[in-house]
């Protein structure tokens, strides 16, 4: 469970939504984090997917955000950043210096599909009516971005015959 | 057609930059050229911004350069990043991606507009010929070939050479995008054509690096055994002997530390074989207690200290000429070591033997300070003949000696007969303590100064090695330029520009820097009006250390400053010339000229 | 005022390659000092050379980069010189291991309440690849061309046997519990070891990445492992190399006063005989 301290069976909505913010939240600083280091190793085509991915996390989360503040104005919220654990962030063991768009997008989809994971397993934990509605709802989301990086993939043309390795300089020392 | 060639590339990690000045180098290596290729890079350990630097000449090549020739530059954001060390000026010729979007005409170039430049879609080029954008480092060998004529038979041969291994597709696609950027040079050639010319003669040539070529030397000269550590940027010489070591039945240990890798090898020769460590400042500074041990029992070791930025962790990837306080002085006591400096990977072989000879000779850890740039240096020499090179042995006790062995029996020479375990009749006590004839512990202030003498005294002949001192031109000209180690290089091209420039000048190039032979240098100093002893290093350690035996003529003053900012022959001889005009008004002995 | 992670996250990019382990292990640090509370300014994060070594400058606490090796003996400097500080040491298994090998006992008897974090990938990266004290026997690396003649350490379980009071290991594979371990070291009143299996992702195999770590590790807690128990600890301990075990191999239930606290009660007791500073010399007058 990639959650901590978080029980599904007395979830509030309110609280639930604050997870959800989380989610982006926590995914989008964690593709920053990877562009940063694309963009500090040289790899334009992930860093810009990668950026682009963070953008498409947080206009999700401020979509959310927005919902919760209708329904709950800004009540304190009973889940932190604590409590998560890269629910739908993509591990940092995902990226590599050299990677090419398309190991970027299947990142990407791994990290969908992650999230799907965590709501589908949540789900017949959930109790309240109108939190297994937002899980459905966000379970639902997943498939669809799932979808779309699936067609943004079948658009890539074949990353080429030859890896990076075939042209790329030796690993330095540093010291 | 022109007789030398400075080319520099820059990129990132992923686009192959220094796998083509590699590339390059090999393959003008093999038509005959004279080269030189050097590194540098940011401090990421892959994908950072990658540049270097490769030299190519008729004639042979003596350092780097200065202002490139040609300036390669896959975008400009890394190649901005080396600033200096890519100096672009008003005859370089440019050549660019131009994907970039730069205009030809708007280059980030602040101040410079060069001879010509060319944005080359390198990427389309390689994507549509080679059937990928990554073999634009292929597609700039294929330019460099058609526009200046270097490598364009070696480089498709070295490339098939090396890429054996993997499959004939990786090679064919290289070959198709060499032919089409050929065609492409051809297509759009430059305004003034300047090929390199053909060298005269194609004469065999050794191509190698300074760390390779130092361990290789150790291999020739009998080393039967290797330990130490890894350190930037001397590492190449414990990863050379890890694959050659075996072959001559000897023995090498990645030790735990820096410490025990001299202990090991101090072990090692206690058995009476043949031993080296390698390291760079910081290892030295850790090494320091063992180097003192194997001085006082008379072992010999050598310790090859790869010279870096410093102090402490420093600047690892980068040069500096800093340790030689470090190297005559780090010893607590009375100690004197032999210290030798190669200047380049051609001498560092000879150098290098000689280092061993004179440890088995002298009975004593003699120190090679190499540096960061010859030892990560690739350069073409000529074959050296080792059949020239002599080779020493310690001088082990006869029978009639093991009949009452004295390890350290005073002799004339100050060199006593070494024995060594499983040699029967030899046993004695090697330590740290200070000792008699016999070997046994004391603290007899006598005999102190006795073994104190000896260990000084046995290495007077090193007063007289005229021979490891080098002296270019005219041995009685008043104006003198000295230089050592990675400089030197630098300094013997200043010393052709001065000569030209109608300047009676000498350049003296010592290989010995320790102990200091008062001879040679009292004889190259003989008459001198003034002079520069320029080096890489905060205090000009060097100057600093020959006023400490001889005084130096009035208008000789130190040219040294902080590694990582290389001469360049043009500002030495400028400021010798200043020194000549100053010499009467200027103070004498400061450190720093204005 | 609570502390979150981002307050311990420094603006300095790591230069780490894509992919690297020690990316988990600076945020499972990250997360635990949030945790634990103590702000950026009391806390002093000392490391060696290395990949791993470069840590402390991406925290915003008081880092020292030191030499080689050598992260011990500045931490319990700082340490006894300053007691109430929050001190961090952390380091590569060669720096730990192999240069600093020697300093590793004495740290755990001397028991100063700091917390070692170890980032083991078998392997010298900031060098170029060169064989660690941890790399398997037969290891082909360019220091040992044919392959490794040596027998590799178990940092585990030396680390035991010279007597520290809490030795875990983790894996950034599993986030949440890494994070946990390095919380309960840092709280623990002693001196805490953690060894962190972090992935070389430039010199190590593809196959012996993280991914395979999630599949190979094995929590000691669904183990059935007693951590109060010496003896099953060094058993455990045994298996390193050969399974990834994860969590608290061992805590001691009844930690030894710290060599900081004796410090502290001795000089609460000498303290009232203390002469004025500017009376020192009378010690030396002859009556």
């Amino acid at each position: 469970m990639p959650t901590k301290g978080i029980d599904y069976r007395t979830i509030s909505l309110r609280d639930a939504l604050d997870l959800a913010v989380l989610v982006e939240e926590e995914a989008k600083e964690r593709y920053l984090e990877l562009a940063d280091q694309m963009a500090l190793h040289h790899t334009p085509d992930a860093e810009g997917f990668f950026r682009f991915m963070a953008d498409n996390e947080d206009k999700h989360r401020v979509e959310l955000l927005e919902r919760r503040h209708k329904l709950f104005d800004h009540q304190p919220s009973g889940v932190t950043r604590e409590m998560l654990f890269d629910v739908e962030a993509p591990d940092y063991s995902e990226a590599r210096v050299f990677m090419t768009a398309r190991e970027a997008l299947e990142t990407a989809l791994r990290s969908e599909t992650k999230a799907w994971t965590f709501f589908d397993k949540v789900l017949p934990l959930l109790l309240d009516i109108g939190v297994r509605g937002l899980f459905e709802e966000l379970r639902a989301e997943e498939v669809h971005h799932q979808e779309l990086v699936r067609r943004e993939l079948a658009k890539l043309p074949p990353d080429d015959a030859f890896c990076h390795e075939d042209f790329a300089d030796e690993p330095v020392g540093q010291d | 057609m022109t007789t030398d060639l400075v080319i520099g590339m820059a990129g990132s990690g992923g686009d192959g930059i220094v796998s083509a000045g590699e590339a390059l180098l090999s393959a003008a290596a093999s038509e005959g050229y004279h080269a030189m290729m050097t590194k540098s890079f940011g401090s990421q350990i892959r994908g950072g911004e990658s540049s270097c630097r490769v030299r190519l000449s008729t004639e042979p090549v003596l350092n780097p350069g200065g202002t490139l020739d040609v300036a390669v530059a896959l975008n400009w954001d890394d190649f901005l990043k080396f600033g200096g060390e890519l100096p672009v000026g008003g005859n370089t010729v440019v050549i660019y991606e131009s994907k970039t979007g730069v205009a030809p005409d708007k280059l980030p170039l602040t101040g410079v507009v060069p001879a010509e430049v060319f944005p080359v879609p390198l990427q389309d080029l390689a994507k549509e010929f080679a059937g990928t954008e990554k073999a634009k480092n292929t597609v700039i060998l294929g330019l460099l070939a058609g526009w200046f004529g270097v490598g364009s038979k070696g480089v498709l041969a070295g490339l098939k050479k090396r890429l054996a291994k993997k499959g004939p597709e990786l090679f064919e696609a290289n070959e198709r995008a060499f032919q089409a950027a050929l065609r492409y040079a051809s297509e759009h050639p430059l305004a003034r054509p300047r090929s390199l010319r053909a060298p005269p003669k194609l004469l065999p040539k050794l191509l190698t690096d300074g760390n390779d070529m130092c361990a290789a030397a150790a291999i020739f000269a009998g080393c039967q055994f290797f330990s130490g550590y890894p350190i930037t940027p001397s590492t190449e010489i414990m990863q050379f002997m890890s694959r050659e070591i075996w072959k001559y039945g000897g023995a090498l240990v990645q030790c735990e530390d820096e410490i025990a890798g001299i202990g090991a090898a101090v072990g090692a020769s206690f058995a009476g074989k043949k031993a080296m460590t390698a390291t760079s400042g910081p290892g030295m500074s850790l090494k320091a207690e063992m180097m003192g041990l194997a001085t006082i029992a008379e072992l010999p070791l050598v310790i090859v200290n790869v010279q870096r930025g410093g102090p402490s962790t420093g600047l690892p990837t980068k040069t500096e000429q800093a340790d030689l306080f470090q190297a005559v002085f780090s010893a607590h006591g009375d100690v004197a070591r032999p210290i030798l400096a190669p200047t380049c990977v051609a001498d560092s072989f000879g150098l290098t033997v000689e280092a061993f000879n004179m440890a088995e000779e002298y009975q004593t850890p003699v120190i090679i300070l190499s540096d960061q740039e010859i030892s990560q240096r690739k350069e073409t020499c000529d074959p050296i003949d080792t059949s020239t090179l002599r080779v020493i042995d310690r001088l082990v006790p006869g029978p009639a000696e093991l009949e009452d062995y004295k390890r350290y029996r005073f002799t004339e020479s100050g060199v006593s007969p070494i024995s060594h375990p499983g040699m029967r009749g030899g046993n004695y006590l090697a330590a740290g303590i200070e000792h008699n004839e016999h070997g046994d512990p004391t603290a007899n202030g006598v005999m102190h100064a006795r073994m104190n003498g000896k260990r000084f005294d046995k290495l007077r002949p090193l007063q007289a090695r005229k021979d490891l001192f080098k002296v270019y031109g005219d041995p009685d000209a008043p104006f003198a330029l000295v230089a050592w180690g990675s400089t030197a290089g630098v300094a013997r091209e200043a010393l052709a520009l001065a000569q030209a420039d109608g300047l009676k000048a000498k350049l003296m190039v010592p290989y010995l820097l320790f102990p200091v032979a008062i001879a040679a240098w009292t004889s190259f100093f003989a008459g001198v009006q003034a002079g520069l002893i320029v080096e890489q290093s905060h205090q000009g350690q060097l100057h600093k250390l020959l006023r400490m035996y001889l005084d130096l003529p009035r208008g000789v003053a130190s040219f040294a400053r902080s590694g990582a900012n290389p001469f360049q022959p043009k500002e030495i001889v400028a400021k010798l010339r200043r020194r000549l005009d100053n010499q009467r008004t200027d103070r004498d002995g400061q450190p720093h000229e204005e | 005022m609570t502390l979150t992670a981002k307050d311990f996250k420094s603006d300095l990019k790591p230069i780490w390659c894509p992919g690297c382990g020690d990316f988990g292990v600076v945020q499972a640090m990250y997360r635990a000092l949030a945790a634990i509370g103590r702000p950026p300014h009391e806390i002093a994060f000392v490391s060696g050379i290395g990949c791993s070594s470069r840590i402390p400058g991406y925290t915003t606490a008081y880092g020292f980069n030191s030499v080689h090796g050598r992260a011990l003996p500045i931490a319990q400097g700082i340490k006894l010189a300053r007691p109430q500080l929050l001190v961090l040491a952390a380091g590569g298994d060669g720096d730990g291991f192999s240069i600093g090998g020697g300093h590793v006992p004495h740290a755990i008897r001397r028991n100063m309440d700091i917390t070692y974090v170890v980032m083991d990938n078998q392997i010298y990266g900031l060098t170029k690849g060169q064989l660690s004290p941890t790399s398997p026997r037969g290891l082909q690396t360019v220091t040992s061309v044919g392959g490794s003649l040596e027998q590799p350490i178990n940092p585990l379980l030396y680390v035991l046997a010279y007597g520290a009071g809490f030795v875990a290991q983790g894996t950034p594979a599993d986030m949440a519990g890494l994070t946990s371990i390095i919380e309960e070291a840092i709280r623990y009143p002693g001196f805490a070891f953690v060894n962190v299996q972090s992935p070389c992702v430039t010199y190590g195999r593809e196959d012996q990445q993280i991914k395979a770590h999630r599949e190979q590790m094995k929590t000691l807690v669904s183990l059935g492992h007693d951590a109060t128990n010496m003896a099953d600890a060094l058993a455990r301990a045994q298996h390193y190399g050969s399974e990834l075990y994860t969590g608290v191999f061992y805590k001691n239930p009844e930690p030894p006063q710290t060599f900081e606290a004796q410090a502290r009660e001795r000089q609460t007791q000498l303290g009232p005989s203390a002469r004025p500073r500017d009376r020192i010399l009378d010690m030396f007058r002859q009556h």
